[in-house]
Protein backbone atom coordinates (compact mmCIF):
# COMPACT_ATOMS: atom_id res chain seq x y z
CA UNK A 1 0.00 0.00 0.00
CA UNK A 2 2.91 2.30 0.80
CA UNK A 3 4.22 1.97 -2.77
CA UNK A 4 0.77 2.81 -4.12
CA UNK A 5 0.67 6.02 -2.08
CA UNK A 6 4.20 7.01 -3.15
CA UNK A 7 3.31 6.35 -6.79
CA UNK A 8 0.12 8.38 -6.33
CA UNK A 9 2.07 11.30 -4.89
CA UNK A 10 4.54 11.23 -7.77
CA UNK A 11 1.76 11.14 -10.37
CA UNK A 12 -0.13 13.94 -8.66
CA UNK A 13 3.05 16.01 -8.40
CA UNK A 14 3.56 15.53 -12.15
CA UNK A 15 -0.06 16.55 -12.76
CA UNK A 16 0.44 19.63 -10.55
CA UNK A 17 3.53 20.55 -12.58
CA UNK A 18 1.51 20.26 -15.78
CA UNK A 19 -1.19 22.45 -14.29
CA UNK A 20 1.38 25.06 -13.28
CA UNK A 21 2.55 25.13 -16.90
CA UNK A 22 -1.09 25.33 -17.97
CA UNK A 23 -1.68 28.32 -15.70
CA UNK A 24 1.25 30.14 -17.28
CA UNK A 25 0.00 29.24 -20.78
CA UNK A 26 -3.52 30.43 -19.93
CA UNK A 27 -2.19 33.68 -18.55
CA UNK A 28 -0.04 34.33 -21.63
CA UNK A 29 -2.96 33.63 -24.00
CA UNK A 30 -5.58 35.41 -21.84
CA UNK A 31 -7.64 32.22 -21.43
CA UNK A 32 -8.80 33.07 -17.96
CA UNK A 33 -11.27 30.26 -17.51
CA UNK A 34 -8.69 27.70 -18.57
CA UNK A 35 -6.31 29.23 -16.03
CA UNK A 36 -8.99 28.99 -13.36
CA UNK A 37 -9.68 25.36 -14.18
CA UNK A 38 -5.94 24.65 -13.99
CA UNK A 39 -5.76 26.32 -10.57
CA UNK A 40 -8.63 24.08 -9.49
CA UNK A 41 -6.98 20.87 -10.67
CA UNK A 42 -3.68 21.97 -9.09
CA UNK A 43 -5.35 22.53 -5.71
CA UNK A 44 -7.22 19.23 -5.95
CA UNK A 45 -3.95 17.45 -6.72
CA UNK A 46 -2.35 19.13 -3.70
CA UNK A 47 -5.23 18.04 -1.49
CA UNK A 48 -4.75 14.40 -2.46
CA UNK A 49 -0.97 14.70 -2.01
CA UNK A 50 -1.59 15.94 1.55
CA UNK A 51 -3.99 13.04 2.12
CA UNK A 52 -1.49 10.47 0.85
CA UNK A 53 1.30 12.00 2.94
CA UNK A 54 -1.00 11.64 5.95
CA UNK A 55 -1.76 8.03 5.04
CA UNK A 56 1.98 7.40 4.80
CA UNK A 57 2.42 8.87 8.28
CA UNK A 58 4.82 11.56 7.06
CA UNK A 59 2.49 14.29 8.29
CA UNK A 60 -0.11 13.87 10.97
CA UNK A 61 -1.85 15.20 14.03
CA UNK A 62 0.15 17.04 16.64
CA UNK A 63 1.72 14.81 19.26
CA UNK A 64 -0.77 15.95 21.87
CA UNK A 65 -3.65 14.84 19.64
CA UNK A 66 -2.31 11.34 18.88
CA UNK B 1 -26.30 16.62 36.82
CA UNK B 2 -27.22 13.23 38.12
CA UNK B 3 -29.83 10.62 37.70
CA UNK B 4 -32.37 10.88 40.46
CA UNK B 5 -32.70 7.76 42.52
CA UNK B 6 -35.86 5.71 42.69
CA UNK B 7 -37.16 6.39 39.22
CA UNK B 8 -37.32 3.62 36.65
CA UNK B 9 -35.55 4.33 33.37
CA UNK B 10 -37.88 5.39 30.63
CA UNK B 11 -38.67 2.66 28.16
CA UNK B 12 -37.65 3.30 24.59
CA UNK B 13 -41.20 2.70 23.46
CA UNK B 14 -42.36 5.74 25.43
CA UNK B 15 -40.31 8.01 23.18
CA UNK B 16 -42.71 7.40 20.34
CA UNK B 17 -42.18 7.35 16.63
CA UNK B 18 -40.09 10.56 16.62
CA UNK B 19 -37.63 9.06 19.08
CA UNK B 20 -37.34 5.82 17.14
CA UNK B 21 -36.73 7.66 13.87
CA UNK B 22 -34.08 9.84 15.55
CA UNK B 23 -32.38 6.77 17.00
CA UNK B 24 -32.30 5.14 13.56
CA UNK B 25 -30.83 8.32 12.06
CA UNK B 26 -28.22 8.48 14.83
CA UNK B 27 -27.16 4.91 14.09
CA UNK B 28 -27.04 5.67 10.36
CA UNK B 29 -24.89 8.76 10.97
CA UNK B 30 -22.45 6.83 13.13
CA UNK B 31 -22.24 4.05 10.53
CA UNK B 32 -21.46 6.68 7.87
CA UNK B 33 -18.69 8.01 10.15
CA UNK B 34 -17.15 4.53 10.29
CA UNK B 35 -17.29 4.17 6.49
CA UNK B 36 -15.70 7.60 5.88
CA UNK B 37 -13.06 6.93 8.54
CA UNK B 38 -11.90 3.96 6.47
CA UNK B 39 -11.07 6.30 3.59
CA UNK B 40 -9.89 9.35 5.52
CA UNK B 41 -7.98 9.39 8.82
CA UNK B 42 -10.35 10.44 11.60
CA UNK B 43 -8.68 13.86 11.91
CA UNK B 44 -9.42 14.43 8.21
CA UNK B 45 -12.99 13.10 8.24
CA UNK B 46 -15.00 15.88 6.55
CA UNK B 47 -18.13 14.94 8.50
CA UNK B 48 -16.41 16.20 11.65
CA UNK B 49 -15.77 19.59 10.01
CA UNK B 50 -19.06 20.42 8.33
CA UNK B 51 -19.32 23.70 10.26
CA UNK B 52 -15.71 24.55 9.42
CA UNK B 53 -16.38 23.79 5.75
CA UNK B 54 -19.36 26.18 5.76
CA UNK B 55 -17.08 28.77 7.36
CA UNK B 56 -14.45 28.20 4.66
CA UNK B 57 -17.00 28.71 1.87
CA UNK B 58 -18.28 31.83 3.63
CA UNK B 59 -14.75 33.22 3.72
CA UNK B 60 -14.35 32.53 -0.02
CA UNK B 61 -17.71 34.23 -0.62
CA UNK B 62 -16.64 37.34 1.27
CA UNK B 63 -13.31 37.65 -0.55
CA UNK B 64 -14.78 37.05 -4.02
CA UNK B 65 -17.77 39.26 -3.14
CA UNK B 66 -15.50 42.19 -2.28
CA UNK B 67 -13.83 41.81 -5.69
CA UNK B 68 -17.19 41.74 -7.51
CA UNK B 69 -18.51 44.66 -5.47
CA UNK B 70 -15.84 46.98 -6.88
CA UNK B 71 -17.16 46.49 -10.41
CA UNK B 72 -20.90 46.11 -9.80
CA UNK B 73 -23.28 48.95 -10.67
CA UNK B 74 -26.60 48.87 -8.83
CA UNK B 75 -28.89 50.50 -11.39
CA UNK B 76 -31.56 49.29 -13.76
CA UNK B 77 -29.53 50.15 -16.81
CA UNK B 78 -26.10 49.30 -15.45
CA UNK B 79 -26.48 46.10 -13.42
CA UNK B 80 -26.58 43.62 -16.30
CA UNK B 81 -23.87 45.46 -18.22
CA UNK B 82 -21.59 45.61 -15.19
CA UNK B 83 -21.98 41.87 -14.60
CA UNK B 84 -21.22 41.23 -18.26
CA UNK B 85 -18.15 43.46 -17.98
CA UNK B 86 -17.01 41.54 -14.88
CA UNK B 87 -17.48 38.24 -16.72
CA UNK B 88 -15.94 39.16 -20.06
CA UNK B 89 -13.84 42.28 -19.58
CA UNK B 90 -12.17 42.08 -16.19
CA UNK B 91 -9.15 39.72 -16.11
CA UNK B 92 -10.24 36.62 -14.20
CA UNK B 93 -13.51 38.43 -13.36
CA UNK B 94 -15.63 35.63 -14.80
CA UNK B 95 -13.61 33.14 -12.82
CA UNK B 96 -14.15 35.06 -9.58
CA UNK B 97 -17.86 35.29 -10.37
CA UNK B 98 -17.96 31.52 -10.84
CA UNK B 99 -16.04 30.97 -7.61
CA UNK B 100 -18.56 33.22 -5.83
CA UNK B 101 -21.47 31.29 -7.32
CA UNK B 102 -20.16 27.78 -6.56
CA UNK B 103 -18.89 28.74 -3.09
CA UNK B 104 -22.47 29.82 -2.31
CA UNK B 105 -23.70 26.33 -3.23
CA UNK B 106 -20.89 24.84 -1.17
CA UNK B 107 -21.88 26.98 1.81
CA UNK B 108 -25.47 25.76 1.70
CA UNK B 109 -24.47 22.10 1.24
CA UNK B 110 -21.99 22.28 4.14
CA UNK B 111 -24.50 24.13 6.35
CA UNK B 112 -27.23 21.58 5.62
CA UNK B 113 -24.85 18.68 6.33
CA UNK B 114 -23.88 20.43 9.58
CA UNK B 115 -27.53 20.90 10.53
CA UNK B 116 -28.56 17.31 9.83
CA UNK B 117 -25.50 15.84 11.50
CA UNK B 118 -26.07 17.81 14.70
CA UNK B 119 -29.76 17.03 14.59
CA UNK B 120 -29.25 13.30 14.12
CA UNK B 121 -26.57 13.11 16.81
CA UNK B 122 -28.64 15.02 19.38
CA UNK B 123 -26.22 17.96 19.52
CA UNK B 124 -28.95 20.51 19.91
CA UNK B 125 -30.29 19.72 23.37
CA UNK B 126 -29.93 21.72 26.60
CA UNK B 127 -27.04 24.17 26.35
CA UNK B 128 -26.68 23.44 22.63
CA UNK B 129 -30.05 25.00 21.82
CA UNK B 130 -28.10 28.26 21.51
CA UNK B 131 -25.94 27.12 18.56
CA UNK B 132 -28.99 25.42 17.04
CA UNK B 133 -31.13 28.58 17.07
CA UNK B 134 -28.27 30.76 15.81
CA UNK B 135 -27.55 28.08 13.18
CA UNK B 136 -31.11 28.24 11.87
CA UNK B 137 -30.73 32.02 11.60
CA UNK B 138 -27.43 31.52 9.75
CA UNK B 139 -29.05 29.15 7.27
CA UNK B 140 -32.07 31.40 6.74
CA UNK B 141 -29.90 34.50 6.25
CA UNK B 142 -27.51 32.56 3.99
CA UNK B 143 -30.37 31.33 1.82
CA UNK B 144 -31.80 34.83 1.51
CA UNK B 145 -28.39 36.24 0.58
CA UNK B 146 -28.10 33.58 -2.13
CA UNK B 147 -31.52 34.49 -3.50
CA UNK B 148 -30.69 38.21 -3.70
CA UNK B 149 -27.46 37.24 -5.47
CA UNK B 150 -29.54 35.86 -8.33
CA UNK B 151 -31.48 39.13 -8.47
CA UNK B 152 -28.35 41.27 -8.70
CA UNK B 153 -27.46 39.90 -12.16
CA UNK B 154 -30.64 41.58 -13.44
CA UNK B 155 -31.31 39.25 -16.32
CA UNK B 156 -34.71 37.79 -17.21
CA UNK B 157 -34.48 35.29 -14.38
CA UNK B 158 -33.75 38.09 -11.91
CA UNK B 159 -36.72 40.02 -13.25
CA UNK B 160 -39.01 37.02 -12.88
CA UNK B 161 -37.68 36.30 -9.38
CA UNK B 162 -38.28 39.90 -8.35
CA UNK B 163 -41.89 39.67 -9.55
CA UNK B 164 -42.41 36.39 -7.68
CA UNK B 165 -40.76 37.78 -4.56
CA UNK B 166 -43.03 40.81 -4.66
CA UNK B 167 -45.99 38.43 -4.91
CA UNK B 168 -44.76 36.59 -1.82
CA UNK B 169 -44.25 39.87 0.05
CA UNK B 170 -47.70 41.18 -0.86
CA UNK B 171 -49.30 37.96 0.32
CA UNK B 172 -48.22 38.80 3.88
CA UNK B 173 -51.16 40.08 5.89
CA UNK B 174 -51.07 43.76 6.98
CA UNK B 175 -47.32 44.28 6.44
CA UNK B 176 -47.19 42.89 2.89
CA UNK B 177 -48.01 45.99 0.85
CA UNK B 178 -45.81 48.43 2.87
CA UNK B 179 -42.89 45.99 2.75
CA UNK B 180 -43.27 45.63 -1.01
CA UNK B 181 -43.17 49.45 -1.37
CA UNK B 182 -40.04 49.63 0.80
CA UNK B 183 -38.42 46.89 -1.29
CA UNK B 184 -39.25 48.62 -4.56
CA UNK B 185 -38.27 52.10 -3.39
CA UNK B 186 -41.15 53.55 -5.38
CA UNK B 187 -44.22 52.47 -7.28
CA UNK B 188 -42.40 50.12 -9.62
CA UNK B 189 -39.04 48.45 -10.19
CA UNK B 190 -36.38 51.12 -10.67
CA UNK B 191 -32.81 52.06 -9.83
CA UNK B 192 -33.77 52.29 -6.15
CA UNK B 193 -34.88 48.64 -6.23
CA UNK B 194 -31.45 47.48 -7.38
CA UNK B 195 -29.79 49.53 -4.62
CA UNK B 196 -32.09 47.83 -2.10
CA UNK B 197 -31.35 44.38 -3.53
CA UNK B 198 -27.62 45.10 -3.25
CA UNK B 199 -28.16 46.18 0.35
CA UNK B 200 -30.20 43.04 1.03
CA UNK B 201 -27.33 41.01 -0.41
CA UNK B 202 -24.51 42.62 1.58
CA UNK B 203 -26.14 43.50 4.91
CA UNK B 204 -27.40 39.98 5.79
CA UNK B 205 -24.07 38.59 4.53
CA UNK B 206 -22.26 40.86 7.01
CA UNK B 207 -24.75 39.84 9.69
CA UNK B 208 -23.67 36.23 9.15
CA UNK B 209 -20.45 36.98 11.05
CA UNK B 210 -22.39 38.44 13.97
CA UNK B 211 -24.54 35.31 13.96
CA UNK B 212 -21.38 33.19 13.84
CA UNK B 213 -20.13 34.93 16.98
CA UNK B 214 -23.45 34.02 18.63
CA UNK B 215 -23.13 30.49 17.21
CA UNK B 216 -19.79 29.97 18.98
CA UNK B 217 -20.65 31.75 22.23
CA UNK B 218 -21.17 28.66 24.36
CA UNK B 219 -18.87 26.28 22.54
CA UNK B 220 -15.48 25.74 24.14
CA UNK B 221 -13.48 24.35 21.23
CA UNK B 222 -15.51 24.84 18.06
CA UNK B 223 -13.89 23.48 14.91
CA UNK B 224 -14.15 26.67 12.90
CA UNK B 225 -11.77 25.69 10.11
CA UNK B 226 -11.35 22.39 8.23
CA UNK B 227 -7.97 20.66 7.90
CA UNK B 228 -5.63 21.70 5.07
CA UNK B 229 -6.60 18.76 2.89
CA UNK B 230 -10.21 19.95 2.80
CA UNK B 231 -9.30 23.61 2.36
CA UNK B 232 -7.30 22.63 -0.73
CA UNK B 233 -10.02 20.27 -1.97
CA UNK B 234 -12.88 22.77 -1.61
CA UNK B 235 -10.91 25.65 -3.13
CA UNK B 236 -9.82 23.37 -5.96
CA UNK B 237 -13.38 22.22 -6.57
CA UNK B 238 -14.87 25.73 -6.79
CA UNK B 239 -12.04 26.92 -9.07
CA UNK B 240 -12.43 23.86 -11.29
CA UNK B 241 -16.20 24.30 -11.53
CA UNK B 242 -15.80 28.03 -12.18
CA UNK B 243 -13.34 27.25 -14.98
CA UNK B 244 -15.24 24.36 -16.57
CA UNK B 245 -18.83 25.58 -16.06
CA UNK B 246 -18.59 29.40 -15.88
CA UNK B 247 -21.42 31.29 -14.23
CA UNK B 248 -23.51 32.88 -16.96
CA UNK B 249 -26.36 35.36 -17.25
CA UNK B 250 -29.54 34.97 -19.25
CA UNK B 251 -31.02 37.59 -21.54
CA UNK B 252 -31.00 41.12 -20.11
CA UNK B 253 -34.12 42.15 -18.25
CA UNK B 254 -36.39 44.55 -20.13
CA UNK B 255 -39.68 46.12 -19.06
CA UNK B 256 -41.40 44.39 -21.98
CA UNK B 257 -40.03 40.94 -21.13
CA UNK B 258 -42.43 38.54 -19.40
CA UNK B 259 -40.31 35.46 -18.74
CA UNK B 260 -42.40 32.43 -17.81
CA UNK B 261 -39.57 29.98 -17.17
CA UNK B 262 -36.02 30.20 -15.86
CA UNK B 263 -33.19 27.85 -14.85
CA UNK B 264 -33.79 26.51 -11.34
CA UNK B 265 -31.26 26.42 -8.52
CA UNK B 266 -32.23 23.78 -5.96
CA UNK B 267 -30.31 25.46 -3.15
CA UNK B 268 -31.71 28.98 -3.32
CA UNK B 269 -34.76 29.06 -5.54
CA UNK B 270 -36.78 26.06 -4.39
CA UNK B 271 -39.62 28.14 -2.86
CA UNK B 272 -40.17 29.78 -6.25
CA UNK B 273 -40.51 26.36 -7.85
CA UNK B 274 -43.40 25.67 -5.49
CA UNK B 275 -45.16 28.73 -6.91
CA UNK B 276 -45.86 26.64 -9.99
CA UNK B 277 -48.58 24.87 -8.01
CA UNK B 278 -49.29 26.89 -4.89
CA UNK B 279 -50.46 30.48 -4.42
CA UNK B 280 -47.90 32.92 -2.90
CA UNK B 281 -49.74 33.09 0.43
CA UNK B 282 -49.49 29.32 0.90
CA UNK B 283 -45.79 29.25 -0.04
CA UNK B 284 -45.12 32.13 2.38
CA UNK B 285 -47.01 30.30 5.12
CA UNK B 286 -45.06 27.09 4.40
CA UNK B 287 -41.74 28.96 4.64
CA UNK B 288 -42.83 30.55 7.93
CA UNK B 289 -43.97 27.18 9.30
CA UNK B 290 -40.67 25.58 8.26
CA UNK B 291 -38.73 28.29 10.09
CA UNK B 292 -40.84 27.97 13.24
CA UNK B 293 -40.49 24.16 13.15
CA UNK B 294 -36.70 24.49 12.82
CA UNK B 295 -36.60 26.79 15.86
CA UNK B 296 -38.78 24.36 17.81
CA UNK B 297 -36.63 21.26 17.17
CA UNK B 298 -34.60 21.51 20.44
CA UNK B 299 -37.84 21.63 22.41
CA UNK B 300 -39.82 18.96 20.57
CA UNK B 301 -40.71 15.81 22.41
CA UNK B 302 -40.89 15.11 26.12
CA UNK B 303 -37.52 13.37 26.23
CA UNK B 304 -35.72 16.66 25.72
CA UNK B 305 -36.87 18.03 29.07
CA UNK B 306 -34.52 17.42 32.02
CA UNK B 307 -37.37 16.01 34.15
CA UNK B 308 -38.30 13.59 31.40
CA UNK B 309 -34.70 12.41 31.21
CA UNK B 310 -34.71 11.93 34.97
CA UNK B 311 -32.09 14.63 35.36
CA UNK B 312 -32.01 16.50 38.62
CA UNK B 313 -31.83 20.32 38.71
CA UNK B 314 -28.56 20.94 40.53
CA UNK B 315 -28.34 24.75 40.54
CA UNK B 316 -25.75 26.97 38.88
CA UNK B 317 -22.17 26.26 40.01
CA UNK B 318 -20.82 28.54 42.73
CA UNK B 319 -17.26 29.48 43.56
CA UNK B 320 -16.19 29.04 47.18
CA UNK B 321 -14.22 32.27 47.36
CA UNK B 322 -11.92 31.33 50.22
CA UNK B 323 -10.72 28.12 48.53
CA UNK B 324 -10.15 29.39 44.97
CA UNK B 325 -6.44 29.55 44.10
CA UNK B 326 -6.90 31.09 40.64
CA UNK B 327 -5.29 28.03 39.04
CA UNK B 328 -7.60 28.26 35.99
CA UNK B 329 -8.24 24.49 35.78
CA UNK B 330 -12.01 25.00 35.88
CA UNK B 331 -11.69 27.78 33.30
CA UNK B 332 -9.96 25.43 30.87
CA UNK B 333 -12.23 22.48 31.57
CA UNK B 334 -15.63 24.16 31.30
CA UNK B 335 -17.01 23.18 27.87
CA UNK B 336 -19.59 25.96 27.93
CA UNK B 337 -17.30 28.96 28.48
CA UNK B 338 -19.22 29.57 31.69
CA UNK B 339 -16.19 30.36 33.87
CA UNK B 340 -14.03 33.46 33.52
CA UNK B 341 -10.96 34.45 35.53
CA UNK B 342 -10.90 37.94 37.01
CA UNK B 343 -8.17 39.74 39.02
CA UNK B 344 -8.51 38.63 42.62
CA UNK B 345 -9.75 41.47 44.83
CA UNK B 346 -8.28 39.84 47.98
CA UNK B 347 -6.24 36.78 48.97
CA UNK B 348 -8.09 33.51 49.66
CA UNK B 349 -8.54 31.98 53.08
CA UNK B 350 -6.82 28.63 52.57
CA UNK B 351 -3.04 28.34 52.49
CA UNK B 352 -3.08 27.37 48.80
CA UNK B 353 -5.23 30.39 47.96
CA UNK B 354 -3.24 32.91 49.99
CA UNK B 355 -1.12 34.16 47.06
CA UNK B 356 -3.66 33.97 44.30
CA UNK B 357 -3.79 36.66 41.62
CA UNK B 358 -6.93 35.44 39.85
CA UNK B 359 -10.38 34.41 40.97
CA UNK B 360 -12.85 32.17 39.11
CA UNK B 361 -16.29 33.63 38.43
CA UNK B 362 -19.24 31.62 37.06
CA UNK B 363 -21.37 33.24 34.35
CA UNK B 364 -24.81 32.07 35.40
CA UNK B 365 -26.36 32.49 31.97
CA UNK B 366 -23.93 29.98 30.50
CA UNK B 367 -23.71 27.41 33.30
CA UNK B 368 -25.58 24.19 32.54
CA UNK B 369 -25.02 22.68 36.01
CA UNK B 370 -23.01 19.78 34.59
CA UNK B 371 -20.51 19.64 37.46
CA UNK B 372 -17.41 19.31 35.25
CA UNK B 373 -15.77 22.28 37.02
CA UNK B 374 -16.22 20.54 40.35
CA UNK B 375 -14.31 17.53 39.06
CA UNK B 376 -11.64 19.85 37.64
CA UNK B 377 -11.02 21.73 40.89
CA UNK B 378 -8.52 20.08 43.27
CA UNK B 379 -9.15 22.69 45.98
CA UNK B 380 -12.88 22.16 46.59
CA UNK B 381 -13.50 25.69 45.45
CA UNK B 382 -16.59 24.95 43.37
CA UNK B 383 -19.93 23.42 44.26
CA UNK B 384 -23.39 22.86 42.90
CA UNK B 385 -25.50 24.42 45.66
CA UNK B 386 -28.41 21.99 45.29
CA UNK B 387 -26.25 18.96 44.78
CA UNK B 388 -23.46 18.85 47.32
CA UNK B 389 -20.76 16.26 47.81
CA UNK B 390 -22.70 14.60 50.60
CA UNK B 391 -25.62 14.07 48.16
CA UNK B 392 -23.31 12.27 45.75
CA UNK B 393 -21.93 10.12 48.58
CA UNK B 394 -25.46 9.27 49.69
CA UNK B 395 -26.43 8.25 46.17
CA UNK B 396 -23.30 6.15 45.73
CA UNK B 397 -23.87 4.45 49.10
CA UNK B 398 -27.49 3.77 48.20
CA UNK B 399 -26.47 2.32 44.84
CA UNK B 400 -23.79 0.11 46.41
CA UNK B 401 -26.25 -1.22 48.95
CA UNK B 402 -28.82 -1.93 46.28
Amino acid sequence: MRNAYVTGILLLAALALLCAAGIVYAEVTDRWFLGGGMIGVLLLAYSFIVLFLRKLGIIGPRRAER
Amino acid sequence: MSVAAGRPPRADTERGRYGRVMTALLRGTLRLDVVVNRVYPSDYNPLYYTGGLANLFLFVLVLSGIFLFFYYEASLGGAFASVRYITEGVPYGGLVRGVHRYAADGFIVAALLHLFRNWFTDRYLFSRDNPWISGVFLLAFGSFVGFTGYQLVWDERAQALTGLFLGLLRSLPVLGAPLARVFLGGEGVGDATLVRILFLHIAPASALYVLLWWHYTRLRHPKIWPPAVWVLFCLGLVFLLAGVMPATSGLPATPAARPTAFPMDVFFLLPFWLLNWLPPGVVGALLGALLVAAFAVPYLGARERPEAMDVRHAGVAQVVDGNCTGCELCYYDCPYNAIVMVPSPAPGLSRAAANRTLLAVVLESRCVECGICIGACPFEALELPRFLERDVKALVTEAVRA
